[in-house]
């Protein structure tokens, strides 16, 4: 089925000529986000370059129950913005401009295509900078950040996009503008800032976006420490947390990362090691002194091999290099690999990492562990070769176990990547039927027509088969001694 | 005269609000107004805490400082001071909070899940009890704010703050909230992490607290009293915080204080989070029409016998 021709019509009318396009060559680009596995080609992709030029196509949208799907760079890794066929693509890339920014306030007003890395870069010269950094901070947006509630390595200490956005101006799916919070994010209602927030496209189009900003700290220290296996860096984590120390980020490796880090960047990670830690520590320089002697200690008595300090901002950037590269890295070792999101409780990291090690065993692959161990954020990439028969599948297989076993370990589905297309079918673990109907029931509060970003983040009969997935109940639920949450 | 119901687990509310939805009568969750008046009292358990992961389950009615007072042996807390004691659900329900929204946020940056009840008696859950989690809607920060008017908010799942070593205020006063706002801005431009940094009217005092070892404290305290003056203030949070009886919230900045502020009777502004409290008189719905149109189609979705009030 293709556009009806007076809709298109209708968008050419409230588009600049180069803003629509529709020839397959050009749509091409647009078939497919971060998840390259799944692609469509949508019928139609537009490029507004002002919020009227957006309202003009939701408008057009939503008077023939076209659904539309809201882009920004296309890094997601979980689908969000896999297009739908025969649907519209809305590309926020044009808009692009800072509108404002208020140092006394710390907030500054960006358009939705403006990248995650501009907005610290507007700011740096007055000593301020934005704190959520997705790995992909040099080219995703703004917008999609708002989309996905994005995180990153730094979200330990300073939080999530969620915690950053006190207004957006939105564009709903009937075509109506709302302004939601605005230097504050108070409301005298219901906080629809909020929830908007990592709600991937299907309540509306963010077109206006105020973010706070933080000061740059007095002080910033980067520590590696190095252990002999997970079990002893994981046991370290734990004992930061418990010990009230507040680390920016604590990232951790596993050895077949570090290797193929190692060989790929030469980070001058200790080569035989079974895990490192980073702990980057961030503050006024008198606490953040007394915090690198605890987590100096704490590292120790957790059996760390050997523990050193970036002394300056190269040696800094050096060690952040080796872990900002790690998945481009396994590119090396490994023909493919398939990139996990899942989180755990901190003090099951360690038996979740045995749990993945026999779960490589069963499958017959390798998996590297790399991940965001304060907020207990794993992101195993599972190796696979795709032009060995049943190699793909049996990756996807052992991808999904993960996922089970994180959220058996009372964890989550997704820490920061999103559900988008590719976990819908995977919400019933985490999820009961009520829980995701009322999910509805708001999406369809904003959204009576279902037109925005449709077959996304819930499981549909179309996407996962007539059978609703398997929520199974966790065992202490089924003991009658906790209930889910 | 209305019937006062307190419930004893998630399930009876469940049925009092069925009930209700089928019978047309209206309800009202810890507050006069409905023929029932639904209350979370005997809600009080901690139902879960797990010191290392820095996380805790509660049920609603329970208060925050007993929920503090058992959390202090394992060196944590949960870092929100509104004025009085109430209870965790009404932290949420009614997004109350107090001078350390500075830096910690209020119960929308510090709640990671949520059991509700709506309107029509459905139990659901969103979120999850680890710290990071994108997983579906974020329904606990949707009822942040919310007022009992979408549903009874039944269980919250936390994210816990260690308690600092050493905690010390500094008040500086002024003569205009312009002076006062030129040492905030003084403050906010310098590398000091104040844990709250408030602004008061008609006093123009600056009130500043820092958190964390006590040498660093101490640090942070002799810069700030260099930068812009003031003396140590004991009485940290008791004075002049005219919260509880304000009736509005404004967004400000430190370039609108000196013009907003004077338009109320007294006020207090978190400089950071951009807001102040006002008292009197009472400010219009700061809300675009078109916010309060979809609120009322939540509602409707939430609630759809309309027996909350």
């Amino acid at each position: 089925m293709a556009l009806d021709p007076a809709f298109v019509d209708a968008v050419r009318r409230a588009l600049p000529a180069d803003a629509v396009l529709s020839e397959p060559e050009d749509l091409r680009t647009y078939e497919c986000d971060g998840l390259t596995g799944r692609r469509v080609l949508p019928a139609l992709v537009c490029l507004p370059e002002t919020t009227e030029q957006v309202q003009a196509v939701v408008r057009a949208c939503a008077a023939r129950h076209v659904p539309f799907v809201a882009r920004g760079a296309g890094t997601g890794l979980s689908g969000g913005a896999l297009p739908v066929a025969d649907g519209v693509v809305l590309s926020l890339a044009r808009m692009n401009r800072v509108l404002s920014v208020d140092l006394d306030a710390r907030r500054i007003v960006v358009q939705p295509g403006v990248t995650n890395l501009q907005v610290t870069e507007a700011v740096a010269a007055d000593e301020l900078y934005y704190a959520p950094d997705p790995s992909s901070q040099q080219v995703c947006t703004v917008g999609g950040n708002v989309a996905e509630n994005s995180g990153g390595a730094h979200c330990l200490k300073h939080g999530f996009t969620a915690n950053h956005v006190t207004g957006l101006v939105v564009v709903l799916p009937d075509g109506s503008l709302c302004r939601l919070g605005g230097v504050a994010a108070d409301s005298p209602g219901p906080d629809l800032l909020g929830v908007f927030v990592g709600s991937e496209g299907t309540l509306g189009v963010a077109v206006e976006i105020t973010l706070r900003l933080l000061r740059r700290p007095e002080a910033v220290v980067t520590q590696l420490a190095s252990f002999d296996s997970m079990d002893e860096a994981g046991g370290a984590v734990s004992g930061i947390v418990a010990a009230g120390i507040l680390p920016a980020a604590i990232e951790m490796m596993d050895r077949l990362t570090i290797e193929a880090t190692e060989q790929a960047v030469h980070a001058g990670y200790p080569q035989g090691a079974g895990a490192i830690l980073i702990v980057e520590l961030d503050g006024v320089a008198a606490q953040v002194e007394e915090d690198v002697a605890a987590v100096e200690r704490i590292c120790r008595e957790h059996g760390a091999r050997e523990i050193r300090t970036a002394a300056d901002a190269a040696e800094r950037a050096l060690l952040w290099k080796g872990r900002k590269s790690a998945f481009a890295a396994m590119g090396r070792v490994s023909h493919s690999y398939y990139v996990q999101d899942g989180v755990v409780p901190r003090t099951r990291l360690p038996e979740v990492l045995r749990r993945i090690a026999e779960l490589e065993r069963e499958h017959g692959l390798r998996v590297g562990n790399v991940f965001h161990a304060g907020d207990g954020n794993l992101h195993p990439l599972v190796l696979y070769d795709e032009r060995v028969p049943g190699e793909p599948a049996r990756a996807r297989e052992l991808a999904e176990a993960i996922l089970v076993a994180c959220v058996d370990a009372g964890g989550s589905l997704t820490g920061e990547h999103g559900v988008g297309t590719d976990k819908a079918c995977a919400m019933p673990l985490m999820f009961g039927e009520d829980d995701l109907a009322v999910m509805q029931r708001l999406r369809r509060a904003f959204d009576p027509d279902g037109i925005a970003n449709p077959g996304k983040v819930f499981p549909t009969p179309r996407l996962c088969g007539e059978v609703p997935g398997p929520y199974r109940r966790h065992p202490l639920e089924e003991a009658g001694l906790a209930e889910r949450l | 005269m209305p019937s006062v119901c307190e419930v004893a687990s998630l399930a009876e509310a469940s049925a009092l609000l069925r009930e209700a939805s089928a019978r047309g009568r209206t309800v009202s969750i810890e507050r006069a107004g409905g023929e029932v008046e639904l209350r979370t009292a005997r809600l009080d358990r901690i139902l879960e805490h797990e010191p290392g992961d820095l996380t805790c389950v509660v049920e609603a009615g329970l208060r925050l400082s007993e929920l503090n007072e058992r959390l202090r042996p394992f060196g944590q807390r949960l870092p929100l001071d509104p004025s009085g004691d109430p209870t965790v659900g009404a932290c949420l329900a009614g997004d109350l909070s107090g001078p350390r929204r500075h830096r910690h946020g209020t119960m929308r940056d510090l709640v990671i899940g949520a059991t509700v009840v709506l309107g029509d008696g459905t139990v659901a859950s969103s979120g999850g009890k680890v710290v990071k989690n994108v997983a579906g809607y974020d329904l606990a920060k949707l009822f942040c704010g919310s007022r009992g008017l979408l549903g009874l908010v039944g269980r919250i799942a936390l994210r816990l703050s260690p308690v600092p070593e050493a905690s010390r205020a500094l008040r500086v006063r002024s003569g205009t909230l312009q002076e006062a706002c030129a040492k905030a801005r003084a403050i906010v431009r310098s590398s000091l992490e104040p844990s709250a940094l408030d602004l008061t009217w008609p006093g123009c005092d600056l009130l500043v607290l820092f958190e964390g070892s006590a040498r660093a404290v101490g640090a942070q305290l002799e810069t700030a009293r260099s930068l812009v003056g003031g003396a140590d203030e004991q009485a940290w949070g008791a004075v002049d915080d005219c919260r509880p009886l304000a009736a509005g919230r404004v967004p400000v900045t430190l370039g609108s204080i000196p013009d907003v502020l004077p338009r109320y009777e007294r006020a207090v502004a978190c400089v950071g989070a951009g807001v102040a409290h006002t008292v009197a008189p009472e400010p219009p719905d700061p809300r675009d029409p078109v916010e309060i149109a979809l609120v009322e189609r939540i509602r409707a979705a939430f609630d759809p016998a309309g027996v909350l009030v």
